[in-house]
């Protein structure tokens, strides 16, 4: 079958025995409509987002709001009104991305939802402070008082207004201390303290809107509006984010039923639980595993499953496994778990996943510990035989984590394997070993129809990025790039 | 595709502003009416109130009392309150009269309130200033006013709860009453 003169020489290449794959491919033209469909979706989420903006703009001009800018204090005032609107609306919207919404998440991906919702941070944070600062001047001006002394009056006079200064100090600090974290790198779980602060901030804020603001008065149609967007951005939170991790849960009683050792500092975990056909076919996807031992039970660890769930019983039973690297302080205490731990765990989350198909052919670049969602997502994403390719990237045989299993799916499934190994190159920075770099190979060498594929890219941030840039040399459109960050 | 959901976005969102902006000007077609109407209600003010805003128990009853008492205030303020040639000058300390209290500022207006006392009680209490600089201040004040007028009458004082969304305007109209109050001795 390996008609094409390939560089390196597959470790596997068999596409024979159909009868051995466990998913056929779909009908012609299924994926592609997927896509489609997929793009629809991601189109309506942009509308959502602008027009509940424009709304928020809308809800003022619909109250008279512009007819009213008579005079230069009226004109800072409205100006701050429209602020604080726009602002709020971006923080809810914020909020909602964040907030795990299957929706969202199958439509533009858990990590793309966490791009949009980081960088409208600063705009919001810039509107809700000039929402302050107009307002001020605006009142200011009509009361004839420097803006500063209107602040003081605004807080010592008006009720909630000081929970109001109290919320935008926390938003403050929420920002400001998120973009340093960004640059520091600073641990997990501080950025998961500050972030809590965001709700108190939140929180702080809504009195006001409803009691000072004119525009959201007893009895109009736009407080019942507002008030049902809080309402809704709240319930999708504590839905989402907690309900849900809660009952799954409860719903799967995951206990730790094994720890294997694959590779140095590499382990198998393996959990026994139930009702696990609910979580089959998220090969790919990750989720956000808690083992519930002491010290550890407050530390969250994404990880894919590293195998489809293997099922021993009815109802679901049987077991899950991920496969772990003991990098950070908190993976290296994985590698000690005791059995019988129980597991809490949230999710599935992201799009390396059949999901984000978008064509027949598809290709699947892992390196390192980034090996072993592909591996999962191989065992069950539908393709015919020879239309699959999996290229696996280490400095060492041995660094190829669950390549012997890899290679077994690709023989069973008519799969084309390419190990890749060998140190990476001092001259320039590559994806490829220092070898093939030598002797002139890329990404069209291993696959040479690779543009009409969906390429998988699943390892370290620096090494994905250029796996993706000689995706896009070799005329892969963006669309059928799929990767999730894994290094957070 | 990109390009798709981004016309798209820009076109519901445009749409949805002008239909604001269109709902905004008609609704401010109709606050210059109210205002129009309060401004009359200054002066013979309760006789828009039942009109308006369809205080039907009020209405009749209280209503008439108290345009004849803003009547008499807006004529001679000063005479109300001295001139209290009340129906029954019985009691020691309980005036009868109209009393007005103290223009109190705000950034949306002057607001000042009037009481009518009848043997110590308060009857009456009618709003001769409200916060109007804006549609939305009016629309606000012609909100607030009644119920702050029927909490006051239950509750003969000051001390009662601000009307929410009207904060401001609240805050206001009791410190005025407050003056009121002091003046009529009750």
């Amino acid at each position: 079958m390996n008609t094409h003169l390939l560089p390196a020489s597959p470790a596997a290449s068999s596409s024979g025995r159909p009868e051995l794959s466990t998913t056929k491919r779909p009908p012609r033209g299924w994926f592609a409509r997927q896509y489609r469909q997929r793009m629809l979706r991601t189109d309506l989420l942009t509308v959502i987002a602008w027009s509940s903006v424009a709304a928020a703009i809308a809800l003022w001009l619909a109250d008279g709001g512009a007819t009213n800018i008579t005079s230069p204090a009226s004109l800072f005032t409205a100006a701050g009104i429209v602020a604080g609107l726009a602002g709020m609306d971006l923080v809810l919207l914020m909020l909602l991305l964040a907030a795990r919404i299957p929706f969202i998440d199958r439509t533009i991906g858990h990590d793309r939802a966490l791009e949009f919702h980081g960088k409208l941070g600063k705009p919001s944070l810039y509107l809700l402070l000039a929402h302050g600062v107009l307002l001020a001047i605006g009142y200011g001006m009509a009361e004839g008082l420097d803006p500063v002394s209107e602040s003081i009056n605004l807080w010592v006079q008006v009720p909630d207004m000081w929970l109001a200064f109290v919320s935008m100090a926390l938003f403050i600090a929420v920002v400001v201390t998120s973009l340093v974290a960004v640059r520091r790198r600073f641990p997990y779980e501080f950025w998961y303290v500050v972030h809590l602060l965001t709700y108190a901030a939140v929180a702080t804020s809504i009195p006001h809107q409803f009691s000072v603001g004119g525009l959201f008065a007893a009895g109009t149609w736009q407080r019942w509006y507002w008030l049902s967007i809080c309402i809704y951005t709240g319930s999708a939170l504590v839905y989402f984010r907690i309900l849900e991790p809660v009952l799954a849960t409860a719903r799967h009683q995951l206990t730790v039923a094994r720890v294997e050792r694959v590779a140095p500092g590499v382990v198998n975990i393996v959990m026994r639980g139930r009702k696990l056909n609910q979580l089959a076919g998220t090969g790919g996807r990750f989720f956000i595993w808690r083992f519930l031992a002491p010290g550890m039970w407050w530390h969250p660890h994404p990880f894919s499953l590293s195998a489809e769930p293997v099922f021993s019983g009815s109802d679901g039973q049987g077991t899950l496994r991920v496969t772990v690297r003991g990098l950070g302080n908190g993976s290296a205490q994985l590698l000690r778990l005791r059995k019988g731990t129980k597991v809490a765990l949230e999710g599935p989350y992201g799009l390396l996943s059949t999901a984000a198909r978008t064509k027949n052919k598809m290709v699947m670049i892992g390196a390192g510990i980034g090996i072993t969602p592909l591996r999962a997502l191989l065992e069950t994403t539908p393709f015919a035989p020879g239309e699959a390719t999996v290229l696996l990237r280490g400095h060492t045989e041995q660094e190829l984590y669950l390549g012997s299993e890899i290679l077994d799916l690709c023989q069973a499934r008519g799969g084309r394997l390419f190990h890749l190994i060998g140190p990476r190159s001092r001259t320039q920075s590559t994806w490829l070993p220092e070898d093939a770099v030598r002797n002139g190979y890329s990404l069209t060498s291993y696959v040479p129809d690779i543009a009409d594929a969906d390429v998988y890219v699943c390892g370290p941030a620096v090494w994905a990025a250029n796996v993706i840039a000689d995706a896009g040399k070799a005329g892969v459109p963006e669309e059928q790039i799929h990767h999730e960050r894994f290094d957070w | 595709m990109k390009i798709r959901g981004t016309v798209a976005a820009a076109l519901a969102s445009a749409g949805i502003l002008l239909a604001g902006w269109q709902t905004g000007t008609q609704a401010g077609g109709i606050s210059t009416v109210a205002s129009s109407t309060t401004a009359a209600g200054t002066t013979g003010s309760t006789g828009t109130g039942s009109s308006g805003t369809g205080s039907s128990g009020t209405g009749p009853t209280g209503s008439t009392g108290s345009s004849g008492s803003t009547g008499s205030a807006g004529s001679s303020s000063s005479s109300g309150s001295s001139g209290s040639t009340s129906s029954s000058g019985s009691s020691n300390s309980s005036a009868s009269g109209t009393y007005k209290g103290n223009t109190v500022q705000t950034r949306f207006g002057p607001v000042q309130v009037q009481i009518t006392v009848a043997s110590g009680k308060i009857t009456d209490v009618t709003a001769l200033q409200l916060t109007n600089t804006d549609g939305k201040s009016i629309q606000i004040s012609n909100r607030a006013a009644p119920l702050l007028r029927s909490k006051v009458l239950a509750a003969q004082s000051a001390n009662i709860q601000t009307v929410s969304g009207a904060t401001i305007t609240s805050d206001a109209y009791l410190t005025s009453l407050q003056a009121a109050i002091d003046a009529a001795n009750l």
